[in-house]
């Protein structure tokens, strides 16, 4: 054997003792790991290290608890996507993109009939077919399953009834996709055709075969699925109103349009264990799903996220499809790819419900807001996916940002034989918000006073309750407000642009992270948990269930740890792929990731800051609160040539313990009200945003040509202002289809027309108005580093803010979306007959002269700033809660001090005749009550 | 139609055993051949084979993207002879013996072209699914201008949906890729640059602390 | 999407396109044209009536001719939009198509013989099962028509060529080439009021080039297009007006986008033939709305479509004149 290893490490090389003997030597290990570029420390960046610790960065909104944790590394800089390398070289490997050996292709059977019964499936013909290799259909997977513990009433493949047309029946695979397709033919299906519904409207009648049938909780014999009432505040202010808007809104339903089509690989691995490959935002929840529909436990199967091609709630369910792929590939024995045509995606949709919404707003003579009315009928199409939380969204999300004297809300989500609706980025708020938007317009107008300085003397507080309960921490909405107006020099163009041209305002509001987790009690298992291990080479392997859609999440994670730990982001490795590493996470969506998922991230970082600290401590004899963390160094603070480098302290940290290993979890505070649906829109913060957009509007042609945005939105704090910025562009973009092309067509046969990317339409670059993205920062005080949401609120504002500034350009306030050329143009000509005009260049767009309550707003306004700056800096602590602007005490509980003050879930008998379309639901009673046999 | 109408839902012909083999139609399998990013290439393709289809399929650069199969996306967008096209409607008897560029053949190895760079640094890619198809559609712009006005930019991508970004970032990238062109900026280094050391070497000057803190 | 198994021909001159039609129509085959293919493979990955051959007029190098006076029917678009060569409106038009990507492979033939739409049509093969089958693409059935039950035979499947217009506002002739040898005719002529039969070109037949008279280079004319997108989307209605300035009675309009086929107005620009003020502009831009009659098969309303051809075709001759 040649020399050269020591067993015995040490410093210096071979010595020989006086007496003569050899002694090996004691040899200088390098530390592994080190080497590459840079090696020197770079200063600290004090640009980015709040006031509070010391540094430069501005904080108007007050210190924040993590300021200590700042390091100045990473966190508000504009970083890029830490996988966006794959992306842009091709190397992402997306959901078809997963190309196993010895692969099958699986095709799905979709029912032809929107409603009907499975009489029998004949399968023998297709299994007889060469080149077909496993057959499934319903009667392989009898358990039920959904995205909601309550509601879980999809199954893999049809059992009894098809529901929708696209409907699962059965599904194949073959050795290529000509036999899958072919195999598909020969399936033999008998149904018998049942009446089908395709109108919410009739939803809420009695039917002879309701499309699910929910037992004892089945209300009446109608396609109701669910349905809330809520009456909060003093409904005597609205008795008597200053100002009345009132409208009916029709807005159609629309999908997320994500470019992947679904796609998923199953194989059951040589260990017998289910390997699934999906582009999820919610892998867990599919996991679980998974797990009950499969039979087999959930540590049996280990769910792989790809790369997500775009999400936005569309790949937020346990999907049917997933479970068809598992089974047909346990059957087969081989690996199973089911990858979606872009029709099949329009199919499984859960898209934006249609929705029939009626929102009635009073305003007393002091431009106080008295009531919001809110009648929310919404299409839940065939399956509840998340239409139980959709139901109460649509109403609860509109209490805030204005301080309300009474709240009142019916909805209603009823089944109709149509692909699923869902959950889509804004979930539940975006289309009340836009009819609330639009109805403050109007009582401005009717006020003589400008919308914004309405808006402006009616916020709610930094640190207050809504009316139904939410605890609201940070909001940024009056910062908002009063950038978009200077940004976009509002008050020299609204009522005062000619016609034609238009400028409007909207506001938004959205919940960031939700407060409860759907499947366990949150007080038994955190919402997240985050791994952090450190090997001896220094790099950190970060785990996470996080699921990345291209917002950004791992990314997030990675700079959040970078920053904690003072070392660049190329040290930092994210995994979050895979279920047999990534702890339990509940996914992305109600916009929770940076939230929830990097508090965990920093927790976990704390700990792991703490073991390198210590470590530091024993070498360099100095108590870790005069040591500083910075890039890859620790130091002394008074004398930063007295330190030691990260990795120095790492392996004294390892010493005796080996890999460093932390977790860090979050949950959230305990909060919110008791009555029923109280959960409901609760969250650990929330997001404020306003939006002014400018339009032309042709009023010949009736098309609608957003030209610019200006888009403020509070995130709390922008970790990464390159991606807060997308996500507010990217919100626009999606918000404006909506408003102005997009919709799910449903003819007159309950066919749905537009399947496809020509025809269900998206705007383009040319659409797209030059949106001005302006991030207003409040720093959340439970935020990560005071961040919030950034990723579906800004899509709310949006829609109002076109809708008004159409009004503004023509004096025209439509209330059906979206505002094709055809509907404005039918718009126009209603407006011209009422006019009595017949060119409609002759139309006049309004105009304003500010009334005396103008004054009054403009001092309310001032006042509430003051007094918001106070309570955001916590400068002023005491209790808010809603009614307080109508002369409440808050500190005595509401129904002491006004008789008439109500705080209702279910409705008053007397009074069910004057309830909405929605309301009506409330007609009927629920089987058990009915003393009906179920 | 009425409730309690029976349908059957069977649908072609009912045969069994070897004669659905010959049932299942399927064109003629033949050579195809193609320079895909600067390898030849030779695969057996159908006869009414889509380029899309031979690409993902069968030479295997998955990086060209499947997104509406119709031609909307532009996910699936590649450069045949130095010119933009949507794989997927385009026959690949009409591509044989072309030169076809994809995604994947957009790089130097480790170095990343300035698009490419560009879009990472800018935020042209979120979700990253549409990537490939602006990254063709832009390069084949850049190729033609290095200082492209707005309306060229936005008239060479708007063949190409983008669902996350809104195009704006889009546009920035494309913008600053133009700058690196005409040599006002640096592109970046190539991916395996060594990366940060771990065991940096504190300051000489120990009297100057760097970010004091208190 | 699985394509439909065909046999591709890639002949690379018209002799051999004709002679390989010939050929397919003697052994009793059924064959389509492809040019851009922008048009067929869609409709082929629908599986609608997809033939067992396909012959691309792609190779035909003879076919690409670009000048003032005459266009190839195998040139791009995308060459088209940015050639100097042409007429300034058939630039403008050609820009008008679809968007920048799919001009690259999309060919002035095939963008003629545009296939008719009908959202009744355009679905797959699956989709159409559902609704049992339409009058244009009926598998054998005999369905009827879904637009509107009941009627005749004709199809009313709307054509959206955007080229059309233009041509015909241009007074274009058109070239086929057959089996039968070369015919040429005004391009109006080439329409037949039939979504079905769409045109007049027979088996074996197809488009080899259009041709303009020299007067052309005088004319001035604008094409006004609708459609919800600047891009992509298919005329919802499209006007397209051109006169040799200072000659009331040279002003020809054409229309697509509305009805089975595009119009040629020579009838009501007679009718208005005084036109030459803003009262006689919107009279003889109403009389076109008139004569034409859109049905329920595209994105946008047909009664909105209809009212917006006055309003196109005002804009077109304002912008003209």
């Amino acid at each position: 054997m040649s020399g050269g290893y020591k067993q015995q490490p040490g410093s210096g090389g071979n010595t020989v003792r006086k007496d003569g003997k050899r002694v090996a030597g004691k040899l200088k290990f390098q530390p592994p790991g080190a080497g590459g570029s840079n090696p020197k420390m770079k200063e600290r960046d004090l640009d980015f290290i709040p006031e509070s610790v010391g540094g430069k960065e501005p904080q108007p909104a007050g210190s924040h608890v993590h300021d200590r944790l700042r390091t100045g590394t990473v966190v508000g800089k504009e970083v890029a996507l830490v996988d966006a390398n794959p992306k842009v070289i091709g190397k992402a490997e997306y959901g078809d993109d997963v190309r196993l050996g010895g692969e099958i292709i699986g095709k799905i059977l979709r029912s032809p009939h929107h409603y009907a019964k499975i009489k029998s499936i004949d399968t023998s013909k297709v299994e007889a077919l060469p080149g077909v290799i496993a057959v499934a259909t319903g009667a392989d997977a009898p358990k039920t399953f959904g995205v909601l513990p309550v509601t879980k009433d999809e199954h893999a493949m049809a059992i009894e009834k098809v529901r929708h047309m696209g409907d699962l029946v059965a599904c194949v695979a073959a050795v290529d996709e000509e036999t899958a397709l072919h195999a598909l033919n020969l399936f033999e299906v008998e149904y018998e055709i049942l009446d089908a519904e395709f109108d919410p409207r009739k939803g809420i009648e009695d039917v002879d075969e309701p499309i699910h049938w929910r037992g004892k909780y089945h209300v009446g014999n109608t396609n109701i699925q669910k349905r809330v009432f809520q009456e909060f505040g003093d409904r005597s202010l609205v008795e008597s109103p200053a100002a009345s808007s009132s409208r009916k809104w029709r807005f159609e339903g629309v999908h997320h349009g994500f470019t992947e089509p679904h796609a998923v690989v199953a194989e059951w691995d040589a260990t017998g264990r289910l390997q699934l490959y999906t582009p999820q935002q919610v892998p867990h929840y599919t996991h679980r799903a998974l797990s009950t529909v499969l039979d087999v436990p959930m540590h049996q199967i280990n769910v792989i996220r790809t790369f997500v091609g775009g999400g936005f709630g569309g790949k937020s369910d346990p999907f049917p499809h997933e479970m068809c792929a598992a089974i047909l590939a346990r059957k087969a024995g081989r690996p199973v790819r089911i990858t979606f045509d872009r029709e099949e995606v329009y199919w499984i949709n859960r898209g934006r419900h249609p929705s029939y919404i009626e929102v009635k707003i009073d305003a007393d003579e002091q431009g106080r807001v008295a009531g919001f009315d809110i009648d929310a009928l919404i299409d839940g199409g065939a399956f509840a996916s998340f239409g139980h939380v959709t139901s109460y969204y649509n109403g609860v999300l509109a209490t805030s940002p204005y301080e309300l004297g009474s709240f009142h809300y019916t909805g209603a989500r009823v089944w109709t034989n149509k692909p699923a609706s869902g959950a889509m980025r804004g979930h539940g708020a975006v289309n009340t918000r836009c009819a609330v938007e639009v109805g403050m317009d109007e009582i401005a107008e009717q006020l003589a006073v400008d919308p914004i300085d309405l808006r402006l003397a009616n916020l709610l507080p930094p640190h207050c309750r809504t009316i139904t309960g939410f605890r609201i921490t940070s909001n940024g909405m009056r910062e908002a407000l009063t950038k978009v107006r200077e940004g976009s020099d509002w008050d020299n163009k609204f009522r005062k642009l000619p016609l034609g041209k238009g400028i409007g305002i909207g506001c938004g509001f959205f919940i960031s992270g939700s407060g409860l987790p759907i499947h366990w009690d949150p007080n038994r298992f955190p919402h997240a948990t985050v791994h952090i291990q450190i090997d001896m080479d220094g790099g950190v392997t970060v785990h996470t269930g996080a699921a990345d859609i291209g917002q950004g999440s791992t990314t997030a994670v990675a700079q959040v740890v970078s920053e904690v730990l003072a070392l660049p982001l190329d040290m930092i490795h994210v995994r979050s792929h895979e279920s047999d590493t990534s702890p339990v996470d509940l996914g992305s969506y109600s916009s929770r990731v940076t939230f929830m998922n990097c508090n965990a991230a920093i927790r976990a970082a704390m700990e792991i800051r703490e073991q390198l600290l210590n470590a530091a401590w024993e070498m360099t004899g100095y108590h870790p609160t005069t040591l500083v963390l910075n890039d890859r160094r620790i130091y002394y603070k008074h004398d930063p040539a007295i330190g030691v480098s990260y990795l120095e302290a790492l392996h004294k940290a390892q010493e005796d313990v080996g890999a460093l290993i932390a977790r860090g979890a979050y949950r959230s505070p305990p909060m919110g009200g008791v009555h029923k649906g109280a959960a409901a829109g609760l969250a650990p913060a929330y997001s404020f945003s306003a939006y002014v957009a400018e339009v032309d509007v042709d009023v010949e042609t009736g098309i609608v040509k957003c030209t610019n945005v200006w888009a403020a939105h509070d995130c709390g704090k922008a970790l990464n202002p390159l991606s807060v910025r997308g996500q507010i562009i990217g919100s626009c973009h999606m918000g404006l289809g909506q408003v102005l092309s997009e919709k799910m067509v449903y003819g007159r046969t309950g066919h749905l027309q537009n399947a496809n990317l020509l025809q269900y339409q998206i705007p383009s670059v040319h659409e797209m108005p030059h949106v001005t993205p302006i991030i207003v920062e409040s720093s959340d005080p439970e935020g990560p580093f005071g961040a919030k949401e950034a990723g579906e609120g800004p899509l709310l504002p949006i829609l109002p803010a076109v809708v008004n500034a159409v009004y503004d350009a023509i004096g025209v306030r439509p209330n059906t979306l979206p505002l094709t050329p055809d509907q404005m143009w039918s718009d126009i000509q209603k407006k011209m007959k009422e006019l009595k005009i017949k060119d409609p260049r002759k139309l006049e767009s309004p105009r304003l002269e500010h009334g005396n309550l103008q004054p009054v707003l403009e001092q309310r306004a001032e006042e509430h700033r003051i007094r918001d700056g106070k309570r955001q800096r916590t400068e002023d602590t005491s209790a808010y809660v809603n009614g307080a602007l109508f002369g409440f005490d808050p500190n005595i509980p509401m129904e002491d001090q006004v008789e008439g003050w109500r705080s209702a879930t279910e409705p008053e008998p007397e009074k069910l005749a004057e309830l909405g379309i929605a309301g009506k639901a409330w007609l009927k009673q629920e089987q058990r009550k009915m003393g009906g046999d179920n | 139609m009425l409730k309690g109408y029976f349908t059957k839902h069977r649908l072609g012909p009912i045969m069994v055993g070897e004669e659905f083999v010959n049932m299942i139609p399927k064109a003629k399998g033949q050579i195809w051949k193609a320079c895909v990013n600067g390898d030849a290439v030779e695969v057996i393709a159908l006869s009414n084979a889509v380029l899309l289809d031979v690409l993902r399929d069968n030479v295997g650069t998955l990086g060209v993207k499947r997104g509406c199969d119709l031609g909307t996306c532009g996910c699936c967008a590649v450069m045949v002879d130095g010119e933009p096209r949507l794989s997927c409607l385009c026959l690949a008897g009409d591509a044989e013996g072309s030169e076809i560029t994809t995604v994947e053949g957009l790089a130097d190895g480790h170095h990343l072209s300035p698009i490419q760079n560009c879009f990472a640094e800018y935020g042209g890619s979120q979700c990253g699914f549409c990537t490939p198809g602006f990254l063709i559609s832009a390069q084949a712009l850049l190729n033609q201008t290095d200082d492209p006005s707005e309306e060229e930019i936005a008239k060479a991508i708007e063949g190409n949906l983008c669902r996350c970004t809104g195009y704006q970032q889009i546009s920035d990238s494309i913008r600053a890729a133009a700058s690196i062109l005409r040599g006002e900026k640096e592109n970046k280094n190539p991916t395996i640059t060594p990366h940060s050391n771990p065991h940096p070497t504190g300051p000489e000057e120990p009297n100057m602390p760097p970010g004091h803190a208190r | 999407m699985l394509m439909p198994a065909f046999e591709l021909h890639k002949p690379v001159s018209i002799e051999e396109a004709v002679a390989l039609a010939r050929d397919l129509i003697d052994s009793g085959q059924e064959f389509d044209w492809v040019s851009g293919g922008t048009d067929l493979i869609p409709n082929y990955k629908w599986h609608i009536n997809t033939k067992p051959h396909v012959i691309s007029l792609a190779g035909i190098e003879e076919m690409k001719s670009l000048s003032m006076t005459e266009i190839g029917a195998g040139v791009k678009l995308s060459q088209l939009e940015v050639s100097d060569e042409i007429h300034p409106l058939l630039k403008t038009a050609a820009g008008k198509v679809a968007s920048s990507l799919i001009r690259k492979s999309a060919t002035l033939g095939g963008n003629i013989c545009l296939d008719t739409r009908c959202f009744w049509y355009n679905q797959s093969e699956d989709w159409r099962r559902s609704i049992e089958w339409c009058h244009k693409a009926d598998c054998g059935t005999g369905a009827d028509c879904r637009v509107i039950p009941n009627q005749n035979t004709l199809c009313v499947a709307t054509y959206q060529g955007d080229m059309a217009a233009s041509l015909i506002s241009l007074g274009a002739m058109i070239t086929l080439v057959g089996p039968d040898g070369i015919r040429e005719m005004p391009i109006e002529d080439f329409f037949e009021l039939d979504g079905m039969k769409k045109n007049v070109l027979q088996k074996g037949e197809f488009v080899c080039k259009v041709t303009f008279s020299e007067e052309v280079s005088k004319r001035v004319g604008a094409y006004k297009k609708l459609r919800v997108r600047e891009t992509w989307d298919f005329p919802e209605a499209g006007s397209a007006a051109s006169w040799i300035p200072g000659d009331l009675s040279s002003l020809r309009i054409g229309t697509t986008g509305i009805e089975s086929i595009p119009r040629s107005h020579c009838k009501e620009i007679e009718q208005h033939a005084n036109w030459n003020d803003e009262d006689s502009i919107f009279e003889l831009s109403q009389a076109v709305q008139k004569s034409v009659k859109a049905v329920n098969n595209t994105i946008l309303s047909p009664r909105y479509r209809k009212a917006m051809v006055s309003v196109l075709t005002r804009r077109a001759i304002e912008e003209i004149i």
